[in-house]
């Protein structure tokens, strides 16, 4: 590694770019929180004083909680499944020469083209016409859809150019196929997986049409907030939301990586 | 490494997607021509549901029914009424629905939903008539859409920045080179094509007719240039008039009312050509699995405490005449409506229900304006 | 039984000579296996697609007229998706609106993944998450924000004036194809990113350390190794961002204005308020076909300059 330190050692500029990057993604989220305690319903300047009105409203808000609540399990479900269906797909193509697997990828890579209205309204027809009940489940299903692809993608990057060879000794060594894959090949990318379900939870979280025509009586945070636009008088709320889960999710990150202390950053075990 | 490999395989995926899809569409025809309203989605069992807007899934405008059951009904909700029509359409069964009168037409016509029957609402006999006498709303005196919010479509306009120059307040705002850029405008023909109407002054009775239709087309695209956009969400518009993007804007009575309580110096225009008077209401959907729990969920929406909510909080007029009564003249000027609300139904301009190709024709010509054509 | 022989691994010893045989032949045809591997993905997408799928090529065959859908064969729709001079426009402009966004978010993206795929040494999932975390509050919260920064009485506008550097606010940057191109840009960052660092991050060092040791100095170990082992994740990335916004149409109806909209809020409209779903799936079909075509125009493209680095 000493030899190799060489390559990485601190790129000044890099830094003072990545930073000015990290600026660009947080400069409009960072309004949330000043707005959040804005004594205005709107959300311009300039500010109109301090309140934490918002903040009430939004604790006080039930149907919010529940749609938040709901976001989180529909997107933690689809982001698993759609990251366990994505590992199939991408290991299978990678590593094996398959015949006649051209065609078969474009079937899963469908729901990237088709517009979400057109796969909402189809499944929605679908699923009337055999009598389904819509709830969460329905929503989970068709986030899971538009997932794979995203998944599978990631994972295709992640998995090409995997040193075959690594997997062959552990099934030399005995292992079965699937201590192989858990003690060889999910180390190495790991990667991938955590960028396959960071990218998934996120499409689902902020997903809107397709969880609209899928959705019942149970409300997902997008289908809520887009709900708020006829009464702006409970987006301040929606705000304090933003801004807390902002916050919160800042905090958790932080305390987990604190808790670690001493271990290194689990996506380096790629290059150990 | 194997980057090839993995390039073709996507390429290849991709190339022979059509051929998948010439065997799918044997089975498409079929998936296709089924009806659309097959067994129907049920939004969720025992309880009954109301198909709405956010904001009017709140327990304040179902007291009777909360009452009388402990809770208020199951809500499932939508941003814009259309994308409400098409997830029915395509097989989505609620008990009651939210349209706005001019869509009534359509929404009949669909063949999705049943009328009301007046017996079953104690409110009845206190809803204002010139509010459900639409044409086609109702059948054997029975109403497709019992009304419950009305108000009025017309120019929210910051009186810092727009200078009337002592001229009295007219559509002629939304037309005004002055504010070139500053204009905002509703993006639904329902609301945008009706005031271009009374802009260029072609009566409601003729709308339809080829002369008015070029007519209204030629102020639109007039205005077109002066927008800086067409939206569809209130929010957008409040938010514009509050930060000083725009300096007027097409809106609904809310609008001003919101504005004015947060302190933002504007004023809800009376034209003198009139307003746009709007009302929307409750419609039963056909295969309603609770069709006596539906007209207790109307029966609550047009009831006085529901009403009293609508007036004070949304500051919306609404179809219960008892309602006012609670309400001082000033508190109800103010918000533009009046102690005799067929005062304001009789000075605003009424839609007139169109026909489908009337309403496909105006939705097809608006498009084509606002995307520049 | 595909699927759990290759699951369960080797055979059990106790099997019949024939299925071992059957067994031995699964393990030796790759395509085979591969299949058995890709089984439960390839399952659950095409039988959850195909319905979908059928259901948007039959409709565009359709006739719409009032709200029945005639079921009977015609290219009518295609006719109106090419000659409407509306489509045409609105295509270029959703393409040149998509393929900046795609190409800009990707160039902007690349030095932040490089960075923490070979500068940050220590808690790296930090950063990984940290680029992830802004886009976890509501995409609506984050455009009102946007309106905030980019409006006419904006932050950006406001600071410029102050600055002195220009006389009038700038109009463009608000309610116009620019706007956009930059909420785009900003929404799908983690999109561009994650799959680039994924790339970079299993690139084997002793490569670097090798082109090294032949002399080559950093921008030549750069295009020489690096970038090339790196392009699946850029072209994931083009893709992933390119498709997705080509098909976008919540930006432009918030953002946008009259100038900004793009070809999916025409499909959107033809499925809601113009009421014509058969011409709305013929546009869609449309749409998917034109997008295939350039993806594989890029896959081209990517495929041409890596043989030229290599």
């Amino acid at each position: 590694m000493s030899r190799a330190a060489a390559f990485y050692r601190p790129n000044r500029p890099l830094l003072v770019y990545a930073v000015l990057y990290l600026a660009f993604l947080y400069a409009p989220v960072a309004l949330l929180p000043v707005f959040s305690f804005n004594d205005s319903i709107y959300a311009a300047f300039p500010l109109q004083g301090f309140t934490t009105q918002w903040y009430a409203d939004m604790f006080a808000d039930e149907a919010m909680h529940g749609a938040l609540w709901n976001s989180v399990k529909v997107g933690a479900v689809a982001a698993v499944f759609a990251t366990i269906l994505g590992v199939f797909g991408a290991k299978a193509i990678t590593r094996f020469r398959i015949r006649g697997v051209k065609p078969v990828l474009g079937v899963i890579m469908l729901p990237l083209v088709i517009p979400p209205v057109i796969m909402g309204v189809a499944l929605l027809v679908l699923l009337s016409q055999s009598g389904v009940q819509l709830s969460l489940i329905t929503v989970t299903i068709g986030h899971i859809l538009i997932c794979v692809p995203f998944s599978i993608v990631t994972l295709m990057a992640s998995f090409e150019g995997f040193d075959k060879s690594m997997e062959e000794a552990a099934a030399d060594l005995g292992d079965n196929s699937w201590w192989a894959f858990w003690r060889v090949t999910f180390p190495m990318v790991f990667p991938g997986i955590l960028a396959s379900l960071l990218l998934c939870f996120t499409i689902s979280f902020d997903e809107f049409i397709m969880a609209f025509f899928l959705a019942g009586t149970e409300q997902t945070l997008p289908i809520f907030i887009y709900g708020q636009l006829r009464f702006p008088q409970r987006l301040p709320g929606v705000l304090a939301l933003g801004a807390m889960i902002l916050t919160a999710t800042f905090v958790i990150v932080f305390l987990a990586q604190w808790l670690r202390g001493r271990s290194p950053g689990v996506a380096q075990s790629g290059s150990e | 490494m194997k980057i090839r490999d993995q390039v073709k395989a996507f390429k290849d995926g991709e190339l022979s997607r059509r051929d998948m899809l010439a065997g799918l569409a044997a089975v498409g025809v079929g998936v296709a021509t089924v009806p659309l309203t097959g067994r129907g989605a049920r939004a969720a069992a025992g309880d009954a549901t109301y198909f709405t807007w956010g904001g009017y899934d709140i327990p304040d405008l179902f007291q009777p029914y909360v009452e009388k059951h402990g809770a208020p009904p199951s809500f499932a909700t939508f941003g814009g009424s259309e994308e409400a029509l098409t997830k029915m359409r395509a097989g989505f069964v609620v008990d009651v629905a939210h349209p706005c009168n001019q869509a009534i037409p359509r929404w009949v016509s669909t063949g999705l939903f049943q009328p009301a029957d007046p017996a079953k609402l104690s409110n009845w006999s206190d809803v204002i008539p010139s509010l459900y006498q639409l044409e086609g709303n109702v059948v054997d005196g029975k109403p497709y859409m019992v009304p419950m919010d009305w108000g009025q479509t017309s120019i929210t306009y910051r009186t810092d920045m727009v200078d009337l120059g002592g001229e009295p307040e007219s559509w002629g705002i939304l037309w005004d080179e002055a504010l070139k850029g500053r204009i905002g405008v509703i993006a639904s023909a329902g609301d945008a094509w009706w005031c271009g109407a009374i802009y260029a002054g072609v009566p409601f009775e003729e709308i339809s007719t080829d002369e008015s239709f070029e007519k209204v087309a030629a102020v639109m695209r007039e205005q077109r240039p002066l927008v800086r956009t067409y939206t569809d969400d209130m929010t957008t518009l409040q938010q514009a008039l509050a930060s000083g993007e725009l300096m007027a804007a097409m809106t609904w009575n809310e609008t001003a009312t919101v504005l004015k309580s947060e302190g933002v110096p504007v004023k809800f225009a009376e034209p003198k050509e009139g307003a746009l008077t709007w009302v929307c209401g409750a419609i039963i959907h056909k295969d309603a699995p609770n069709v006596d729990l539906a007209h207790e969920i109307i029966d609550s929406l047009i009831s006085v405490p529901s009403g009293e909510f609508m007036i004070g909080e949304y500051g919306y007029g609404h179809s219960n005449i008892k309602a006012f009564d609670s309400f001082t003249s000033e508190q109800l000027a103010d918000l533009g409506l009046s102690k005799n609300p067929d005062d304001v139904l009789s000075a605003g301009k009424f839609q007139i229900p169109q026909t489908q190709e009337f309403e496909t024709r105006m939705n097809q010509e608006f498009e084509n304006i606002k995307a520049g054509f | 039984m595909a699927d759990s022989a290759s699951l369960s691994g080797p055979a059990p010893a106790a099997s019949a000579s024939r299925s071992a045989g059957l067994a031995r032949t699964f393990r030796r045809s790759e395509t085979l296996r591969g299949y058995a591997l890709l089984s439960p993905t390839l399952l659950v997408m095409a039988l959850a697609m195909a319905a979908p799928t059928a259901m948007t090529v039959a409709l565009s065959f359709f006739i719409q007229t009032g709200f029945e859908i005639e079921a009977t064969f015609s290219l009518q729709n295609y006719q109106k998706v090419f000659t409407n001079p509306i489509f045409e426009a609105l295509f270029y402009r959703t393409l040149w609106i998509s393929g900046t966004c795609a190409l800009a978010t990707v160039l902007i993206a690349y030095p932040m993944a490089y960075y923490v795929a070979f500068h940050v040494h220590r808690r790296k999932l930090v950063w990984v998450i940290l680029m992830t975390l802004p886009f976890w509050t509501s995409y609506l919260l984050r455009v009102f924000a946007w309106k905030v920064v980019l409006g006419y009485n904006g932050a950006i506008n406001s600071g410029l004036m102050s600055l002195g550097l220009i006389s009038e606010p700038l109009e463009f940057l608000l309610y116009s194809p620019e706007a956009v191109i930059i909420t785009l840009a900003h929404a799908w960052a983690a999109f561009a990113i994650l799959p680039i660092y994924v790339s970079l991050e299993k690139i084997d060092k002793s490569l670097l350390e090798a082109a090294a040791d032949l002399g080559d100095g950093p921008m030549a170990r750069f295009f020489r190794v690096t970038l090339p082992l790196s392009m699946p994740g850029v072209v994931a990335a083009l893709f992933l961002i390119f498709i997705p916004t080509f098909g976008d149409f919540v930006t432009p109806a918030l953002v946008g204005g009259p100038d900004g909209l793009m070809l999916a809020n025409i499909v959107q409209k033809l499925f809601g308020k113009l009421n014509d779903w058969p011409l709305g799936s013929a546009l869609s079909i449309s749409m998917m076909a034109v997008v295939t075509c350039l993806c594989l125009a890029i896959l081209w493209l990517s495929r041409k300059a890596k043989e030229r680095l290599i």
